[in-house]
């Protein structure tokens, strides 16, 4: 399959994202409109971890 | 994007099997040990048990973790936090979706999710619709109450993620929202086998519209097992001239399970996202042969607010031994739902599945859609009385419809019925889930 190829490299940006996700989420204690946007991004990132991520974590092996 | 993949995730859904089994084993292990961490209900449960976090190594270990039932539930909620109770895994503020069941067996149990969980239910969902050839130039109706119970909102939500344009016919009576599929001209819909087959009718006998011209192309059917029930689905396919599909799903579990384009008579299960096990409903053994029944044990792999682990759904399914032609390597089980472990019952001393009475009243030409079964005593002696309405224009082909519905009864289901004809109109008619089965001993 194509995409096994390349799932670390798009594991690695989902990682960034959520890296940038959550140091905005700290700025955004006391600003509503960038916390409460930035939870739903983290939330979104959580679907992109559980279709991507889990696997590239899985230890073929197991 | 290119709209022409088959698969929502080609990854997942085309992963090996072994794979497949060690990332539930990896997700069991996390959700177990979250829930452990939060759950005073879950704690509690798993301390009497002597069960910890760290004795999760394997599935055998997993298959030592006591079942979750209902009523369990019931027990546990509408005390702090209110109204959930102990099993609430985070806090009161983070919640931001209720939905309850439908009560059928009961009290109705609450469900909360937060933002993340309600995001994985679409997810699940999209797993779905994208497998029944849902795409983003599709106009989606959904006719459907938008209310307390979780139904199709999370289809909704899936097919906005999908990129479908989507209209939502809550309030509208079914004329109102027939006339709305025909005014957009709406190219698939999401409803209960009986609503959508009752839609037809109402198209026909009070618009004068024929539902296969409407353009509608797909249909998905959920709440009950009827997509999955050939004679049902083919009534429902012939009436829209439209692919129909099946779906199961539970408010307590999330979308687990769906039928994709390839319909092999059956459904997926979704197993990145859940583990399905099969119980033995006698032993309590596990069961991994296929074509042996059971009662489906569920765990939700990734929902995180009220977690769901071992539950049992009381779903009666096997596993299909074969594979799906769609590629996808998650596991088939066979004709869908089979039958509810509640709903079976002995009637004289044999196994009734109202399913199996369903799937002969659709498979025959000549009956209306809907009919009533019946249970009750004459003296100690169990009785069956089926009802059934025969379409205008048959009463000279009855006697041959009586002798192949009393055939395919005793085939089906080795037992004799009473058989009660109705003019076409007369029985109940149900808007959501039907309530065709009547269990009258206890009152005879």
């Amino acid at each position: 399959m194509e995409f096994n190829n390349n799932l670390n490299e798009i594991n690695a940006k989902i990682q960034l994202l959520k890296k940038t996700a959550g140091e905005l989420e700290k700025l955004g204690e006391n600003f509503p409109a960038l916390g409460k946007n930035i939870a739903r991004i983290l939330a979104s990132l959580k679907m992109l971890e559980l279709n991507i991520s889990d696997v590239v974590y899985l230890s073929p092996d197991r | 994007m290119n709209s022409d993949q088959k698969y929502w995730n080609p990854v997942l859904e085309t992963l090996s099997r072994k794979k497949l089994k060690a990332l539930q084993l990896k997700k069991f292990k996390r959700i177990f040990q979250w829930t452990y961490d939060r759950s005073k209900f879950h704690r509690k449960l798993y301390n009497k048990a002597g069960i910890t976090p760290q004795d999760i190594q394997s599935f055998d270990d997993v298959r030592q973790v006591p079942i979750v039932d209902k009523s369990m539930m019931r027990d546990i909620q509408r005390k702090d936090p209110f109204p959930y109770g102990d099993n609430l895994c985070v806090s009161l503020e983070e919640v931001c979706e209720f939905r309850q069941t439908s009560g059928t067996t009961g009290q109705p149990i609450y469900q909360a999710d937060t933002w993340q969980d309600w995001e994985w239910w679409a997810e699940c969902w999209s797993y779905i619709l994208w497998a029944q050839g849902y795409r983003p130039r599709d106009r989606v109706f959904i006719p459907f109450g938008y209310n307390v119970f979780v139904a199709f909102w999370a289809g909704h939500y899936a097919a906005e993620k999908i990129g479908c344009e989507v209209v939502p016919g809550g309030v509208l009576d079914t004329q109102a929202r027939i006339l709305k599929i025909q005014e957009l001209k709406a190219t698939a819909l999401m409803g209960t086998p009986t609503y959508i087959l009752g839609m037809a009718d109402t198209a026909k006998s009070k618009l004068n519209i024929d539902p296969s011209g409407l353009g509608i192309l797909k249909i998905t059917c959920a709440g009950e097992p009827g997509a999955s029930i050939p004679g049902t689905k083919n009534r429902l396919e012939n009436a829209w001239g439209a692919k129909v599909f099946d779906h199961a799903g539970a408010t307590e579990v999330g979308a687990w399970s769906y039928e994709c384009s390839a319909q092999p008579g059956g459904m997926h299960v979704n197993d990145a996202f859940f583990l399905v096990e099969i119980e033995d409903t006698d032993t309590g053994e596990i069961i991994e042969t296929p074509g042996r029944r059971g009662k489906m044990i569920i765990t939700a792999l990734d929902r995180y607010a009220q977690p769901c682990i071992r539950f049992d759904s009381k779903d009666i399914i096997e596993w299909d031994p074969k594979e799906c032609a769609c590629g996808r390597t998650f596991r088939l089980i066979r004709g869908g739902v089979l039958g509810r472990a509640d709903d079976i019952t002995k009637v004289k001393g044999v196994l009734l599945s109202p399913i199996a009475i369903e799937q002969v009243v659709r498979s025959i030409e000549g009956l209306g859609d809907e009919f009533e079964v019946v249970v009750d005593k004459v003296g100690d002696i169990d009785r069956i009385t089926l009802k059934i309405e025969l379409l205008p224009g048959m009463e000279k082909r009855r006697s041959s419809i009586d002798q192949m519905l009393k055939d395919q009864l005793r085939i089906q289901t080795n037992l004799g019925y009473r058989l009660e004809y109705h003019g076409i109109g007369t029985l109940p008619r149900y808007n959501v889930k039907g309530k065709r089965f009547k269990d009258l001993r206890e009152h005879s």
